[in-house]
């Protein structure tokens, strides 16, 4: 392989209740995926601080991926619909500050939906390697950090 | 002036407050301070002008004042907004507090923090509450100002104009300033939090030294805190001495409020507040 | 003493060699929010009536953040590095006496028992061109802590306008003498005489209050209530430690770099903080604003004094110009020195 593709690193956080169980299901059909993600489960998404978020970047995610029940479907019935209009803020918030939709990314999946899963992770990880590594947070990451 | 003292002096003389939170004049510089009149003699202390560029209801939820009986305080309509939204927040009780209106004409604009150009302060222009919306004395009258552009909300057009990566730019020069000093936290009145985010220790989410990493998060999420609470008396920029431009932040949430929710802070005493509630009908264009 | 002339032209001329010779210039900005590295000598903006910039040039030898030392976790232990110390020679361009004093002051804590090397490698590193000073507002009380808005104290050299175009600069310290060594060619030979009528003719900020009085003031009257005043409406934010020449506080904390390494960062920290004294259990024994603000005074115009024979305050004003309510220090030691006249 003379030229490598670049793999990013995606961060998902994802609610027990839906979305794990669904990528549970697309594991258990056998679909296959990018490995490029790194599933973290909470109980809701309610629970989804936005300041997880910025901990993903901090930590070198080059994009990062929220994803929960249908609304209606949430297993603590509001968690879903107070995260929606949390992230309504915080989107438009990151985006005023360059870190727009390419980079943080936002899906319902069901504990059904084993094949949307694979289809909403596969187009995460295409747009972020596509925008590339996220050099900018790179750089301030990069403040005091030790070279030898 | 003199009926603000009497009405201060008859409140304090007859007991219905405690205390009151007021303006009295800097030591013979052209400023004004905040004041705590105890008594008819602090009382005749108490000023109001252009120069009261304080928003004091910052002091009605510390722990000095908080639930140590009926508080006066001397306010602006834009200070009211700010006891608005504390009383809806459930941090103060609406009947510990007594409010002495002030009609106002706009405060002056505290450049380089010394008063050498006095213009009128960005948070006067197109105000809308320049007699309070709630109070229990209402002081002075207004009268016709002239208002310059509103140049802040250009100044976001701008910004969003730009595509992302120069977003970034322009914010990483503004954070990469900050000195953590959090003038701007305790000056806010709805920053009333025990214990902030950026202090909790266990786990440390927001890093408390002030290289360009720890202060981007720290400023991305008080913005993100204050969204929708936030009243835009302006305070936090007025007193950041790096001056970074603060109000850019929290004007812009307050737009994104406005639009996509139609909410705006400092309103209501009893509908519920913008994060604490939902609507089956809220936007998820964004949501794959 | 030493003096020499040199005209605005070789001042410039004088700014481009130093930066050839790899100094850092830094000056103050000219938003006048804080001091920053010049690259090219067109930059060179200096004047002794600019106003003092909102932040001192403190941040330079008193990183706001930095780290201590770095670890990483091994399998055989836990191995510790050093950081670097920076060596970049850094040259502070028209400072004011109430700035050039600043690092003088530091010092003295830096170097008690423990020797700072961090504040030590880098103030060895500083040239500090201090430049007569004739901006005055109400916040300047320079004259009251033993300063003068002519004094080259903590100056290596020390600027003197004669006119639009043209310097004095007196040699100050042995330090100043070789660093100028090399650009002598550049300058003409002065009299210190003409520059002393100069500051015969500077106006003086008014002596405000006697600091001596202060000091003995505050070791008698510990609980008085006038702190209660003064320290009721302070906010307890950093802004006036932070902007100040002088205060040296600072918080050390441990941040992570990865899965098994992290390194030790040293922050400004400020008194007037709640979290500043803090007990693991919950305590704080400094559990008020009042306190906090007591401490503020005390340490500036009593312990430092007590402990180094030095006045933890150049004059400068920042922290009164700054705060966001308006408590000016210069004033709260004149009602203290008042209040130590009428013994109340």
């Amino acid at each position: 392989m003379s030229e490598e593709k670049f793999q990013p690193k995606i961060v998902a956080f994802v609610c027990n209740w839906c979305t794990y169980t669904g990528a549970d299901l697309a594991g258990t059909s056998r679909l296959k995926y990018q490995p490029n993600v790194r599933l973290i489960r909470l109980p809701c998404t309610g629970r989804i601080d936005p300041v997880f978020i910025i901990k993903a970047f901090e930590k070198g995610a080059d994009g990062v991926l929220v994803s929960g029940c249908h609304p209606g479907d949430c297993h603590y019935n509001l968690g879903n619909l107070h995260a929606r209009r949390r992230f309504i803020l915080f989107s438009e918030l990151m985006n005023y500050v360059g870190i727009d939709s390419s980079r943080l990314h936002f899906s319902w999946v069901s504990a059904s939906e084993g094949k949307k899963w694979v289809d909403v992770i596969n187009e995460v990880i295409d747009t972020v390697r596509e925008v590339g590594p996220f050099k900018k947070y790179q750089k301030i990451n990069k403040e005091f950090v030790l070279h030898e | 002036m003199n009926e603000l003292r009497e009405k201060a002096k008859e409140l304090l003389l007859n007991n219905t407050v405690k205390l009151i939170i007021g303006y009295a004049n800097g030591n013979g510089h052209n400023r004004t301070y905040p004041f705590i009149a105890r008594n008819a003699a602090d009382a005749n202390r108490l000023v109001f002008n252009e120069y009261c560029v304080n928003n004091l209801a910052v002091y009605l939820t510390r722990k000095e004042f908080k639930g140590k009986g009926i508080i006066g305080i001397v306010a602006k309509g834009c200070d009211v907004k700010a006891i608005i939204q504390l009383i809806q927040e459930n941090q103060i009780n609406k009947d510990e507090v007594y409010i002495i209106g002030m009609n106002c004409n706009g405060a002056v604009n505290q450049l380089d923090n010394s008063f050498e150009k006095t213009t009128l302060a960005q948070k006067c222009i197109n105000c809308t509450v320049r007699t309070p919306a709630l109070y229990h004395a209402l002081i002075g009258t207004t009268k016709d100002i002239e208002e310059p552009a509103d140049t802040l909300g250009e100044k976001i057009k701008e910004v969003e104009k730009l595509n992302a990566d120069s977003r970034w730019d322009f914010w990483e020069a503004q954070f990469e300033k900050c000195i953590k000093c959090y003038a701007c936290r305790q000056v806010c009145p709805l920053c009333y939090c025990e214990q902030c985010i950026v202090d909790k220790t266990v786990p440390r989410w927001i890093e408390s030294s002030a290289h360009t990493r720890g202060n981007f998060s720290w400023n991305i999420i008080r913005a993100f805190h204050l969204s929708g609470r936030c009243i835009g008396c302006g305070e936090c920029e007025r007193v950041c001495p790096m001056d970074i431009p603060l109000s850019m932040l929290n004007r812009k949430m307050s737009i994104i409020a406005k639009k996509e929710f139609d909410y705006s802070a400092g309103v209501s005493l009893d509908s519920p507040t913008l994060v604490g509630t939902y609507n089956m009908k809220d936007r998820q264009d964004f949501i794959k | 003493m030493d003096e020499k002339l040199i005209t605005l032209n070789n001042l410039k001329i004088f700014a481009e060699e130093l930066l050839k010779a790899n100094y850092t210039l830094i000056l103050q900005d000219k938003q006048g929010i804080r001091w920053e590295k010049i690259s090219n000598s067109d930059e060179l903006h200096i004047s002794s009536k600019l106003k003092p910039t909102k932040a001192s040039f403190k941040e330079f030898v008193f990183s706001k953040t930095e780290p201590i030392f770095y670890f990483n976790n091994k399998n055989d232990g836990v191995e510790l590095i050093d950081s670097n110390l920076s060596a970049e020679k850094m040259v502070f361009f028209g400072s004011k006496p109430c700035d050039a004093k600043s690092i003088n002051i530091m010092s003295k804590v830096f170097n008690w028992d423990y020797k700072d090397n961090f504040f030590n490698t880098k103030a060895e590193n500083s040239i500090v061109i201090g430049m007569l000073c004739e901006y005055r507002d109400e916040f300047c009380f320079c004259t009251s802590v033993n300063l003068s808005p002519v004094s080259s104290d903590g100056s290596d050299l020390f600027l003197i306008p004669t006119d639009e175009n043209n310097f004095a600069i007196r040699i100050v310290t042995e330090k100043g003498r070789e660093f100028i060594q090399p650009f002598l060619k550049l300058f003409a030979e002065g009299n210190p005489e003409t520059t002393d009528q100069i500051f015969k003719k500077i106006n003086l900020p008014e002596k405000g209050f006697e600091s001596e009085v202060i000091r003995s003031w505050i070791g008698n009257n510990f609980e008085h209530k006038y702190f209660e005043r003064a320290g009721e409406i302070c906010l307890g934010c950093g802004q006036c430690a932070f902007v100040c020449p002088v205060c040296h506080c600072f918080d050390i904390v441990d941040e992570e770099c990865g899965y098994s390494c992290g390194r030790r960062m040293k922050n400004w920290d400020a008194c007037q903080f709640s979290l500043f004294t803090l007990h693991g259990s919950g305590h704080n024994p400094r559990h008020n604003q009042t306190q906090r603000y007591r401490q503020r005074i005390s340490h500036k115009f009593k312990y430092y004094v007590d402990k180094f024979d030095e006045i933890l305050c150049t004059g400068c004003g920042r922290c009164s110009r700054g705060c966001p309510v308006g408590i000016d220090i210069g004033q709260i030691a004149k009602e203290v020195h008042s209040l130590a006249a009428n013994k109340v």
